[in-house]
């Protein structure tokens, strides 16, 4: 009995949190994601300013690259991969346009 | 017919379509693996791939799917009877509605995250992606022509509502302040934001507001005690004029401003007056649980929209299957899966969800008013917003929201409530259209590049169709053109799908069904406005038609759209099919 009252409550607990999740995905969730994005997108801009030399753009390469370069280098594939991405004006059609 | 019946034959659907049919396509041909990554794993960025939890990823697809289609379709094809209507609701989305928005997102999910535009220069032809932009750019031109209709035309124009509107939209710039500037904590700032809202609503329907609003429609009453507003130009009148103007001033802020500014908080705020709208409605239904009496569950064949078939597959396109859905799904969500496994607890599952969404519509139109009298006194399908915010307040009448607040806080609320859903839609989609103009003509004409341009020549188009299209005419065509968007998604799908060697048939005849009702609708369109109402301009009195130059012009754009649209889809169709039979090898196919 004990144990099936455990299984209900376990349950329960599941599908509130389960609840909060989706509420969470069709409020909030979109902010979140929009700010994630634009700070992506300084980081990004920043690292073309510095490394631009990495994808070919002939920036000079300053002083402070090689000092930055140990904290940059974990961003770097993701930045190339972003910058380097052919987009489609479909694309748009996610949330943050429609 | 009584309306617990009617949900429950819902959840029926929901139970045999996602966990027996469903379920089964999923497990027996796209067979997700979650040892793959998906592109949310394999090209996570920050920026656009970002792998979510299933649960958070399903409210995010239901609340980008589900906007005014799923209401006001039910509420205008119920004319029809509301067998047929019904009919469609449950088996679109069980035979097609799901099918469409699930594979979209498997498609993104397996083609490595890219959206439509890329996946039909690849698996069809280079120029089906042009074809693609055109048809869409139309598309979204006929959904602010429709909302646009419904708003500024029937929801503004009551004088217990534009005051909530104007407020709603202010405190929605007031949650964006706070929220990113002043960076107070999102409950807080949501529960003072959505209580202002709410006292907005209720001081718009007190009397200082009324008169403040019937002043400036320059109101008088007419023989039958209705509200009169003199007439400008062609058939709009002044109140129809301010309230499109407030409309296209509020979809160009939308349009210019950043996101953060102006469409995300006031969105954001939006969210919690329509979900405790809704709320509210369904529990006064499930409290008074009416039945539809006299409401018939048949009409007729013919009526003025046109045949049932092709008419009423494209009347109702959000809640059985809509082609936007396939939109959002590739190139949004698809990027966000986390686990191949989730694709159609999102995707199906989010379908499965709306279909519930739009009985609850059908039933404010058919069970709300207890007869088909009480629906053609509430406005019919003509005035779908009308219906649905009367049909909402009688639900939540039930539980004594009248009593509490007044007796015309129903229906203003159920009328600000699809006001923002549709202009939550509207200037986002003005969005994508400033940004389409200026891909397509910006080499051209550079001007386009700028956003300003881009939005005012849109709006202006939009307005163009608000003041000559009648609803009805303009609410078909877009309907027409948002399922052959679903027919185009189900094509590109049945040609990845065979290119991969799968079994292609659960797509194909979907697509089949879907193609030839939405090419037959569009043409019927362009036939009814050539053929059979333009001659009806020799003789408008005899005709009723009020100005005949309105008139002749919104025959020629209701054709000419419907006919740019038809040859569009022909030609896409044609390089697909070609694809399809293997007598042309696709653009890059992989292997």
């Amino acid at each position: 009995m004990i144990n099936h009252v455990d299984k209900l409550r376990r349950y329960l607990r599941r599908l509130v949190k389960a609840a909060l999740e989706m509420l969470y995905g069709a409020t909030v969730y979109e902010m979140v994601r929009d700010l994630h994005k634009e700070r992506a997108q300084l980081e990004h801009m920043f690292i073309l300013v510095v490394f631009g030399d990495i994808l070919g753009i002939p920036v000079l390469p300053p002083y402070y690259t090689l000092r930055l370069l140990p904290y940059v280098a974990p961003c770097i594939g993701g930045w190339k991969r972003t910058l380097l991405r052919e987009r489609d004006i479909t694309d748009l059609c996610d949330q943050e346009i429609t | 017919m009584n309306s617990i019946l009617i949900l429950l034959i819902g959840i029926v659907a929901i139970i045999v379509g996602y966990f027996v049919y469903a379920k089964s396509i999923n497990v027996n041909v796209l067979q997700p693996d979650d040892k793959k990554a998906t592109p949310a794993k394999m090209y996570m960025d920050g920026v656009d791939f970002t792998p979510a939890n299933r649960n958070v990823l399903f409210g995010y697809q239901f609340k980008s799917i589900a906007a005014l289609g799923p209401i006001l379709g039910p509420i205008v094809a119920v004319q029809w009877g509301w067998l047929p209507a019904l009919l469609w609701i449950v088996l679109g989305t069980f035979f097609i509605g799901w099918v469409q928005d699930y594979s979209s997102i498997m498609l993104g999910v397996r083609e490595e995250g890219q959206s439509f535009g890329a996946l039909s220069y690849r698996l069809i032809s280079p120029r089906s992606r042009s074809i693609l932009i055109t048809f869409i750019y139309f598309y979204l031109l006929l959904i602010m022509g429709a909302f646009g209709v419904q708003v500024g035309f029937s929801l503004l124009t009551n004088p217990a509502v534009p005051l909530g509107v104007i407020v709603v939209i202010l405190v929605g710039i007031l949650a964006g302040q706070m929220t990113y500037k002043w960076k107070v904590d999102i409950i807080l700032t949501s529960v003072i934001t959505v209580v202002l809202a709410f006292v907005a609503i209720w001081l718009g329907t007190q009397p200082f507001a009324k008169t403040f609003f019937s002043n400036l429609f320059a109101y008088t009453k007419d023989a039958d005690g209705k509200l009169v507003s003199p007439t400008l130009f062609l058939a709009v009148t002044q109140a129809k004029f301010i309230g499109s103007l407030l409309v296209v001033i509020i979809c160009y802020f939308g349009a210019v401003l950043p996101i953060w500014r102006w469409a995300q908080p006031i969105n954001y705020v939006a969210f919690w007056i329509v979900s405790l709208g809704i709320l509210g409605g369904v529990v006064g239904l499930l409290i008074a649980r009416p039945g539809m009496g006299d409401f018939p569950a048949y009409t007729k064949f013919t009526i003025g929209i046109g045949p049932l078939w092709p008419m009423l597959f494209v009347t109702i396109a959000c809640g059985a299957i809509s082609g936007w859905h396939s939109l959002v799904s590739s190139s949004g969500t698809a990027r966000q899966i986390e686990k191949e496994s989730d694709a159609l607890f999102v995707g199906g599952g989010a379908m499965f969800f709306e279909m519930i969404f739009a009985i609850v519509a059908f039933l404010t139109a058919t069970a709300a008013f207890g007869s088909f009298q009480g629906y053609q006194d509430a406005g019919g399908g003509a005035a779908a917003a009308a219906v649905f915010s009367k049909g909402l307040s009688a639900f939540m009448n039930q539980w004594g929201l009248d009593r509490m607040l007044g007796e015309g806080f129903g229906t203003a609320y159920g009328s600000v409530f699809l006001t923002l859903m549709a202009l939550t839609i509207m200037y986002l989609v003005v969005r994508f259209m400033r940004v389409a103009s200026a891909e397509a003509l910006g080499d051209s004409i550079p001007l386009f590049r700028n956003v300003h341009v881009g939005s005012v020549v849109a709006l202006l188009l939009t307005l163009v169709l608000i003041w000559l299209v009648p609803f009805l005419q303009i609410w078909a065509v877009f309907g027409a053109a948002n399922q052959l968007m679903a027919s185009l998604a189900l094509l590109l799908v049945t040609v990845w799908l065979k290119s991969k060697g799968k079994k292609y048939q659960w797509t194909f005849w979907p697509f089949v069904f879907m193609f030839v009702t939405t090419i037959g609708a569009l043409l019927y369109k362009a036939y009814e406005a050539f053929f059979i109402n333009l001659p009806k301009t020799a003789d408008p009195v005899a005709n009723k038609i009020a100005s005949v130059g309105q008139f002749t012009l919104a025959q020629v754009i209701i054709g000419g759209v419907s006919l740019v649209l038809v040859v569009a889809a022909l030609l896409l169709a044609w390089d697909a099919l070609k694809v399809l039979q293997g007598s042309k090898a696709p653009a890059k196919a992989e292997a």
